[in-house]
């Protein structure tokens, strides 16, 4: 595996979340500025006098409410996405690192009318590795199913824990399209991720997709 | 009479509520927040300019626009986009677009541009 390829991939990986954030947060915003605009102008308009106009007043400023906690709830995601980088090997939870990753890719998820579950066990214990790895892995895992998969299709990521040990399983589930679009990550590159984390695949199916990872990477084993 | 405007974004809250405000100002608004409602809407009751949003689920913005202006050349689109250098709004030029705006949208601006619209799409159709 080229180094170069290593490093160009994730950082098309992170350039692919930094920038559906983005799009996500821009609309939060124009929506914002739209509600406080139309306060503005029932005002100016005169629209203001009656019990009726002030509840719709009232409605807009909720409105605006929520999409503030909406943009703070996905600024406290890429948040985390950011402290993730920070140091090659911490302790966090899987699923909260999946799910980080589903809510920053969710713009990216919607446009493909593709329905992404979870499916996670119930007594995942915390992990130690490298969550921006766990991260690409797992995106590089959804991209080519996301690509080929067709509208109104599913993809269960699926959680396990035996043996100090988890296991993330990705099926999908839906009629195949032509993608003629490049992927980010190659198969090469996926499998060279896993090698790095310390785990290993396996295939069920030719698209039912096992990773097995470490629950405690420790740092003599962790492959840079 | 006033401007006909259609607006297609899947953002429900933005729409109907750019329509709330294009209302006040005298303009005969509409929203649809898909693709498939956006072609069936301007076809049983043409709009004027159409307020497009380049990234929706399904079919995009892109394919409205070509539909929309084969349907009726006349009917004037102006896309409401957040990155318009990478998202295509250039590539739409050839295939009849007006104009586009950015998002968050300026509503001075918004204005301008639907008027001009307007006023090309009245030369049009008297032509």
């Amino acid at each position: 595996m080229e180094y170069e390829e290593l490093i160009n991939s994730q950082l098309s990986f992170i350039g692919k979340v930094l920038s559906v954030f983005s799009h996500d947060i821009n609309n939060h915003l124009a929506i914002l500025k739209e509600s406080a605009g139309l306060i503005g102008d029932l005002i100016e308009f005169g629209k203001t006098s009656s019990r009726k106009e002030l509840k719709e007043i009232l409605k807009i400023t909720q409105s605006i409410k929520n999409q503030i906690e909406l943009t703070t709830y996905f600024c406290d995601k890429l948040n985390g996405f950011g402290h993730g980088m920070e140091k090659p090997l911490s302790a966090f939870n899987i699923h909260e690192c999946i799910e980080e990753l589903i809510v920053l890719l969710s713009r990216f998820i919607n446009q493909k009318m593709i329905c992404l579950e979870k499916d996670f066990t119930v007594n995942m214990p915390l992990i130690y590795s490298n969550p921006l790895k766990i991260q690409f892995l797992m995106f590089c895992l959804v991209e080519k199913h996301l690509k080929r998969l067709d509208r109104n299709s599913r993809i269960i990521i699926k959680t396990m824990y035996a043996n100090d040990s988890i296991g993330i399983t990705i099926i999908p589930k839906g009629n195949l399209i032509e993608a003629d679009d490049e992927l980010i990550c190659s198969d090469e590159l996926y499998k060279h991720i896993i090698k790095q984390l310390g785990g290993n695949v396996s295939q069920k199916t030719a698209d039912e997709t096992t990773i097995i990872l470490p629950v405690s990477l420790s740092s003599d084993r962790y492959v840079r | 009479m006033s401007t006909k405007v259609l607006i297609v974004d899947d953002e429900v809250e933005f729409a109907s509520t750019l329509a709330e405000r294009l209302a006040l100002r005298n303009y005969d608004v509409k929203a649809v927040y898909n693709a498939e409602d956006a072609i069936t809407t301007a076809q049983s009751d043409p709009p004027d300019v159409v307020l497009l949003d380049l990234r929706m689920p399904g079919i995009g913005g892109l394919e409205v626009l070509k539909t929309l202006k084969k349907f009726d050349p006349t009917i004037e689109v102006i896309l409401v986009t957040g990155q318009p250098e990478t998202e295509g709004a250039d590539e739409g030029i050839p295939t009849g677009l007006f104009d586009y705006i950015m998002k968050p949208v300026d509503m001075g601006e918004l204005i301008v541009k639907i008027n001009n619209a307007d006023q090309k799409r009245n030369l049009s159709k008297h032509s």
